[in-house]
């Protein structure tokens, strides 16, 4: 009985439209993840999209998405009998309650599980697509798949049906189910944030979470690549207990149910049945309006009053569909937490601006959005026929328009109401945060209008392909396609906006620049998209399907006499509405504009790098002086530019070739003069031109370039108007108008797999440390040391900035004209920009003669955090000036630029800074991470390191630049918050490092061969340098640091080296120990594991406490690929005894007992301290200032 | 009123529904009678314009159905014979929908509309639940409700006393036979009740083709004197069927009375048998089966 109950159901649960929605669903999220780079759930990098801990991890995740679906199969089970009042009939049987409501579970989470297969066969066929990089894919092992499924989706699957089936069986509703369901989420979420935040708690968090993230994630935290690619967690300790622990709390659940369920309708409530009566009684009091000869029908007349009822009517039944609730709660829970806890940056979240959160919603919500659009698309044109209702409606008088338009724009007047509920959803996060500046007009012209737009075209389309369709489900077959094409199309090449319908471009959303880049382009598509979307409207209605003829063809052949009619005549008006606009559009994308496709542009800087990198290491001029006239016409978007260089032959040796290039191909390089040089070959495609010197220049002779460019965005490209030159908000570096000497690899192709297809070599590494020849060049490009004299001009109500001191300022007529001189060399890489900015400034007299003025450009929209970045400028150069040297400048600039990037860079004397960044940084809570004046530091920090001292082209270039900049950062925290405070930034870097570890997909290096990753020289650096002058002394690394600006400062070839820095350091060293730790840490990869096993604290007789501490301490180094080998441990490190938990928010110096130096040694060993204090807290490495793998247990609390 | 003249309809797989139908309907009720599978629903369907016919024409007060599909449905009222409902819809609200689609655009003319005929099919009191729950009798006036909106003149009903109970049938033929006075009604059955009750003419169909047709009260008067009945054992059934042509057999109190048809008397035991409406339709398909069986042999 019980088995063919259960398996009744299953058969029941499987023709439920359910689940094959899941079914969709759930494969197009897992396959999209996998195959597409706009879709990600959970890891990335070098970790392979199959890798064991890919597939576990992406289960996990889908399987809290997948809570709405378990809940429509089991709260199904409950609710199903009652609501088709078959319920009676069933429990009037001889059945058992347990083989009933046991058995039908296991039925319907059969169903679930047997769903939610569809995530790991996605992710293996996904791993199989052609187009996928092959360095992302590892094998595929049969194994991984099955445990993975067995071990992390199933029980959490099996724990999420039991529960709901619990909570179904208690409150009889499938609204109450979902109402549990939202409950549990936010119960489930705040337990995490609360619980597994905290460091002490991290076990049990891992233990208790019952959907395995925790314990999961617990075992697997530090894996590196290697071992993310090739093992699945041990099923032992905290995951075998946490899975356990899953199935328990399931049986529980199913307990309780069948505890809670009994067979007897359950009486209802005397409320409930008191105004039930009432209702019946007013019901039976109203009388019938009945009349003798009822009212003629007048179909004339009726056209509006049909329109309107059979939409309402339409909406009604969409609206109140189960499946509709469903999606849209999925579709918020998935938008609310990607707002809530998105675009952190340090921890810190942004502050919740509209347009900041607009690209979020259009990336979490849309896609549910775009399913209600194609399941009811298939559910509205076939209710009819599905009600087996069609016969009736059929037969009236309705005309044909009545059928299909109503339908149309019931699902698109339903899409709308959906975008207003995630609008809504945006708000309340809004609210949540503490933020009321509410403003619907963004929502609506950034947000709802466009994607509206866009929805509706899908529904129209769904509306056709269901007309047209045989059956339902076909319809939907097609429809998923259309998804899927729409994922993939643009990962395999096929970009072009105007080859799949209903894609509208590009359009990046900005608080500076409105929708000023795409804005218009997205509405002219919407227009072109929008007449194909009328045709297809005329002909789903012409060809749709009335009576009994089902058949395709008959309908087809009936078309020509049908569209001989008013519908014909607007189709026709669509048609060529699509064509003008197609042609218009054409001619702007790829007549006006030069369209190449991802595959084409590839090929042309593969075919640029075959050409002409061999001229990298060809000799050339260092440019000495720029002068540049730039004109920028914002409304236009178009930039004239005039300049010269003065250049020097400083290579010791006669030149005989000057190369100009101009890469950038929106700029035109309309003309170049060398006097005294013939042009030899001019390549227009690429704007490479080689000139020949007509006497070689001699070593120390000088020449001249004079050019004139023009940089021009007239017509609409394939992505809108581009992001650099823009209407409010321009940003562009000097390669982006100016010709540069000489060859360099910037803006080659850099993925790897791209760069085999294209049989180049798979990466171009830098120059070895050890190859003095590349101390010739430098690592930025090879740019030189120069003056500049720049004079910018735009509309008269922006602002125009470049480097240098600003000369002169005016205002002539409609233009704003300023000039800019360096006051002190610079590299010739810098930025000019231009908006309408407002300006914070302040001047600061400590510095030099002339006083030192710092300013903030910022939107008026954002004024948030400038008064802090102007502190962090004037504290950062405060601690530069007295400990490095003097600043070379008399101003500073923070520049705000629209959010279409996020990041700061530091230029001489300038800073651009994304307004995504720290103008958004929202640190209403003190605890917060100031990551804004951290950043500015760093910025300021690279006036030094980069724009006084720049360093080789070789391994270790970064090492000068951003690890020293990093360290310069560090120590003005310091200064600001104490050593004490350090704890949490070090952390933040030391968690980030070992985390990126294993995304590295090249080899990792030592810092002072480090390649320009990011995790090496930033994140490790900073933990580093911390313990480097933590152990040498800060004044005497800051000293070595100075003579080394000394050296190099706007020295030109040979440039600074690693080497001289590692140099400095082991000069530093005053014994074996120092040496040994600066070669572990800069010159190889090591890895620490301190830890403290336990404390004991005895008072002593003399009042004085003795704490006795167990710690245990290894040490690795591990080789490029993560190898690890132990190596012996002999330092000096740190042990210390606190009465609250360093790097907690009430921590601070008076929490310190003891702090001191110890020596320690490979494996287990017992220290003794004495304090006057009793310590609440013991450990080794407290702060965390060594690379340590695990630096949550170098604390305990004595027992 | 209603001329149909040579109507066949053969489907795409070959199976001919109709077959060179001529039938001339006046107005009030009109009975169709035939089993199972006979093509009812196919010519019902046909003349409410659900599906062209393969050949033939279709004429209603002078106007050509098949060329103007739109012209008659102005003036139609259909109810099919299998007809689902939309979930979590009731009657009230469903019924002034169909007054909507039916062409009844003013509020005040459609509360006129829907009240009246909640009134009229009985349906007041139950009339904001939801048609899903309703019992098949409730259904198919809630069906006759809705096909009489805005006064048709033509009605076609498809089976509607199938699979109710007496007592609703009742109630259902009552309603009907209130409103099939001034209009052409066109109600396809295979209950011969239905049709004797009711319809002042009639026809029976067989295997796509139209077997006989008439008034009810003609037909018997013309079979009257060729039935004869006898009351026999259950065993004994086989031997009479291979003597006689075997009409119709009925139970009663445990044995079974069999129906013949003869000229004259058969002698036998059988006795003259009264003769109604039953006798000659089942006479009916009996000479249909004998004819097909016929085509078969040879």
């Amino acid at each position: 009985m019980f088995g063919r109950i259960a398996l009744f159901e299953l058969r029941y649960q499987l023709r439920n439209p359910v689940f094959w929605a899941a079914l969709v669903i759930f494969f197009l999220l897992t396959f999209g993840a996998t195959v597409s780079e706009d879709i990600m759930i959970g890891s990335g990098g070098n970790v392979h999209v199959n890798a064991p801990v890919a597939i576990i991890e992406t289960q996990l995740v889908l399987t809290l998405f997948y809570m709405f679906v378990t809940t429509a199969f089991v709260a199904n089970v409950v609710v199903r009998d009652d609501d088709s009042g078959f319920g009676p009939i069933v429990r009037s049987t001889r059945v058992t309650k347990f083989a009933y409501l046991i058995g039908r579970f296991t039925g319907a989470a059969g169903a679930a599980l047997l769903a939610f297969l569809v995530v790991p066969a996605a992710i293996l066929l996904g791993s199989m697509m052609p187009w996928i990089d092959p360095e992302t894919v590892g094998p595929n092992t049969l194994a991984w798949y099955v445990q993975g499924y067995a071990l992390y989706a199933v029980p959490s699957v099996f724990l999420l049906c039991a529960l709901f089936f619990a909570v179904a069986t208690m409150t009889r509703s499938m609204l109450y189910s979902y109402v549990g369901v939202v409950g549990f989420l936010v119960v489930y979420l705040v337990y995490g944030v609360l619980v597994a935040a905290e460091p002490d708690y991290r076990e049990i968090a891992a233990l208790t979470d019952p959907l395995g993230f925790g314990a999961f994630s617990y075992e697997t935290r530090y894996w590196t690549a290697a071992e993310a690619n090739s093992q699945m967690p041990a099923l032992t300790g905290i995951i075998l207990a946490n899975r356990g622990l899953a199935l328990l709390l399931g049986l529980a659940g199913l307990a309780i149910a069948y505890w809670r369920f009994t067979f007897a309708d359950r009486g209802i409530s005397v409320r409930k049945a008191r105004r039930l009566a009432r209702k019946a009684r007013k019901l039976a009091a109203t009388q019938p309006r009945t009349v003798a000869a009822l009212p003629a029908t007048r179909p004339e007349s009726a056209a509006f009053a049909r329109l309107l009822m059979t939409t309402r009517f339409e909406i009604r039944q969409v609206v109140q569909s189960p499946a509709f609730i469903v999606l849209l709660a999925l579709g918020l829970f998935n938008s609310i937490a990607a707002l809530a806890f998105g675009g952190d940056f340090y921890g810190t979240a942004p502050i919740p601006a509209t347009f900041a959160l607009i690209p979020v919603l259009e990336g979490s919500f849309t896609l549910f959005a775009l399913i209600i659009a194609i399941y009811y698309g298939g559910e509205v044109v076939w209710r009819d026929r599905d009600r087996k209702f069609h016969e009736v409606i059929d037969a009236t008088s309705l005309p044909g328009w009545a059928f299909m338009i109503p339908k149309t724009i019931a699902v698109a007047l339903v899409l709308v109401a959906t975008l207003v509920v995630s609008v809504l959803g945006a708000v309340a996060v809004q609210a949540a945060n503490g933020y009321f500046n509410f403003e619907f007009g963004k929502y609506l012209a950034w947000y709802l209008a466009p994607t509206a737009a866009d929805l509706v075209l899908v529904a129209v389309l769904s509306v056709f392909v269901q007309a047209l369709s045989p059956s339902k489900y076909l319809g939907w077959g097609i429809m998923t396609l259309y998804l899927v094409a729409a994922i993939t199309l643009t990962s395999i090449g096929f970009d072009h906006p105007m080859i799949l319908y209903g894609r509208t471009g590009f359009s990046p959303v900005s608080d500076m620049n409105g929708v000023a880049v795409g804005g218009a382009l997205g509405w002219w598509m919407r227009l072109y998209w929008g007449g194909f979307a009328l045709l297809l409207a005329v002909l789903a209605q012409l060809m749709r399907r009335r009576g009994t003829e089902t058949r395709l063809a008959p309908r087809i052949r009936q078309l020509p006499r049908r569209a001989a009619s008013g519908a014909g005549a607007l189709g026709l008006v669509g048609l060529l509405t699509a064509g003008a606009t197609g042609a218009f559009l054409y001619n702007e994308m790829n007549v006006e504009n030069e369209y190449a496709s991802r595959d084409d542009g590839e090929a042309r800087l593969a075919e640029y790098e075959r050409k002409y990198l061999q001229y990298e290491t060809l000799r050339q001029p260092s440019i000495t002086d720029v002068t540049l006239a730039l004109d920028i016409f914002p409304a236009e978007r178009r930039l004239e530019a005039k300049g010269s260089y003065a250049m020097v032959n400083d290579t010791g040796v006669p030149l005989e070739m000057l190369i100009v290039r101009l890469p950038d191909r929106e700029t035109e390089l309309l003309e170049v003069e060398v006097p005294g040089a013939a042009l030899q070959s001019d390549d227009g495609e690429f704007q490479f031109r080689i000139y020949r010197f007509e006497t070689p220049l001699a070593p120390g002779e000088k020449a001249r370039l004079t050019f004139a460019t023009r940089r021009w965005h007239k017509a609409l490209s394939t992505t809108g108007y581009g992001t650099r030159l823009v209407e409010n908000g321009t940003f562009l570096n000097n390669s982006e108008f100016a010709p540069i000497i000489g060859m360099n690899r910037q803006g080659l192709l850099a993925d790897r797999a791209t760069r085999r297809r294209y049989g180049l070599e798979p990466e171009l590494r830098p120059a070895r440390l050890e190859d003095n020849n590349a101390r010739e060049r430098n690592y930025l490009a090879d740019t030189d040391w120069v003056m500049s004299d720049i004079t910018i001009s735009t509309a008269a109500d922006q602002v125009p900035v470049a480097p240098g001191m600003k000369v002169s300022d005016e205002v002539r007529g409609k233009r704003r004209i300023a000039r800019f001189r360096s006051g002190a060399p610079i590299l010739a890489f810098f930025s000019v920009q231009s908006a309408a900015y407002d300006i914070a400034a302040r001047e600061v007299q400590e510095f030099g003669e002339d006083g030192l003025r710092l300013e903030v450009y910022h939107d008026p929209q954002h004024p948030y955090n400038v008064e802090r970045m102007l502190d962090a400028m004037e504290v950062s150069l405060g601690y530069y000036a007295a400990n490095f040297g003097p600043y070379q400048f008399d101003h500073a600039r923070i520049v705000e630029f629209p959010g279409y990037a996020q990041f700061a860079q530091a230029f001489a004397g300038t800073m651009p800074w994304s307004e995504k960044m720290g103008f958004l940084a929202n640190f209403a809570d003190p605890g917060e991470i100031d990551y804004v004046t951290y950043i500015a530091a760093h910025e300021m920090a690279h006036q030094y390191w980069a724009h006084q001292l720049i360093s080789a082209d070789q391994q270790g270039g970064t090492l000068l630049v951003e690890t020293l900049a990093q360290y310069s950062a560090l120590m003005v925290m310091k200064e600001l918050h104490g050593e004490d405070q350090m704890r949490r930034f070090l952390k933040y870097e030391l968690d980030n490092y070992l985390s990126s570890r294993g995304s590295e997909a090249i080899e990792e290096l030592p810092l002072e061969r480090v390649e320009n990753q990011g995790y090496i020289h930033y994140r490790k650096g900073s933990v580093v340098m911390y313990l480097l002058q933590d152990r040498l002394g800060e004044q005497r690394v800051n000293a070595m640091l100075a003579g080394l600006l000394d050296r190099y400062r706007f020295k030109s070839q040979p440039y600074a080296s690693a080497s001289d820095l590692v140099a400095g350091f082991h000069s530093l060293a005053r014994n074996e120990e120092e040496s040994d730790l600066v070669r572990d840490l800069l010159q190889k990869i090591t890895i620490y594991d301190l830890k403290a096993a336990e404390a004991v604290v005895r008072e002593l007789d003399d009042g004085r406490f003795e704490t006795v501490l167990t710690v245990e301490a290894t040490k690795y180094h591990a080789e490029g690929k993560g190898r690890e080998t132990e190596a012996p441990l002999e330092d000096r490190i740190e042990i210390g005894l606190f009465t609250e938990r360093p790097g907690s928010g009430a921590f601070d110096r008076e929490n310190v007992i003891a702090m001191e130096r110890r020596p320690i040694r490979s494996g287990r060993q017992v220290l003794r301290i004495l304090s006057d204090r009793r310590p609440a807290w013991a450990g080794i490495d407290p702060y965390n200032k060594y690379v340590d793998r695990d630096s949550d247990d170098n604390l305990v609390e004595p027992g | 009123m209603l001329e149909l003249s040579s109507v066949s309809h053969v489907y795409p797989d070959g199976t001919r529904a109709l077959d060179n139908v001529t039938l001339s309907i006046p107005k009030g009720m009109y009975g169709l009678l035939g089993p199972n599978g006979a093509g009812k629903s196919t010519l019902m369907r046909t003349v409410a314009t659900l599906q062209s016919p393969s050949s033939g024409s279709i004429t209603f007060d002078g106007l050509d159905v098949l060329a103007k599909p739109e012209e008659l449905r102005k003036r139609l009222g259909y109810l099919p014979q299998d007809f689902g409902v939309y979930p979590r819809v009731s009657a009230y609200d469903m019924l002034d929908h169909m007054a909507v689609l039916k062409g009844i655009a003013g509020r005040a003319e459609r509360r006129d509309t829907v009240e009246t005929l909640l009134a009229q099919v009985n349906l007041w009191d139950v009339r904001k639940k939801a048609i899903a729950g309703f019992s098949g009798g409730m259904r198919q006036r809630f069906g006759i409700a809705q096909a009489l909106i805005g006064n048709p003149e033509l009605i076609i009903v498809d089976e509607p006393t199938a699979g109710l109970d007496p007592e609703e049938r009742n109630r259902f033929l009552n309603l009907l036979a209130e409103i099939g006075e001034n209009v052409v009604v066109i109600l396809s059955t295979h209950i011969v009740e239905d049709v004797a009750d009711l319809c002042p003419r009639m026809a029976v169909l067989v295997n796509g083709a139209i077997r006989l047709e008439g008034a009810p009260s003609d037909l018997i008067e013309k079979a009257r004197g060729t039935i004869w009945a006898k009351t026999v054992e259950r065993g004994e059934l086989p031997a009479y069927r291979k003597m006689y042509e075997v009409i119709s057999t009925r139970l009663f109190a445990g044995r079974t009375i069999i129906h013949i048809m003869s000229p004259t008397d058969p002698g036998d035991g059988f006795e003259q048998a009264p003769g109604g409406l039953e006798d000659v339709y089942f006479s009916t398909l009996a000479a249909g089966r004998r004819e097909a069986t016929a085509r078969q042999a040879a």
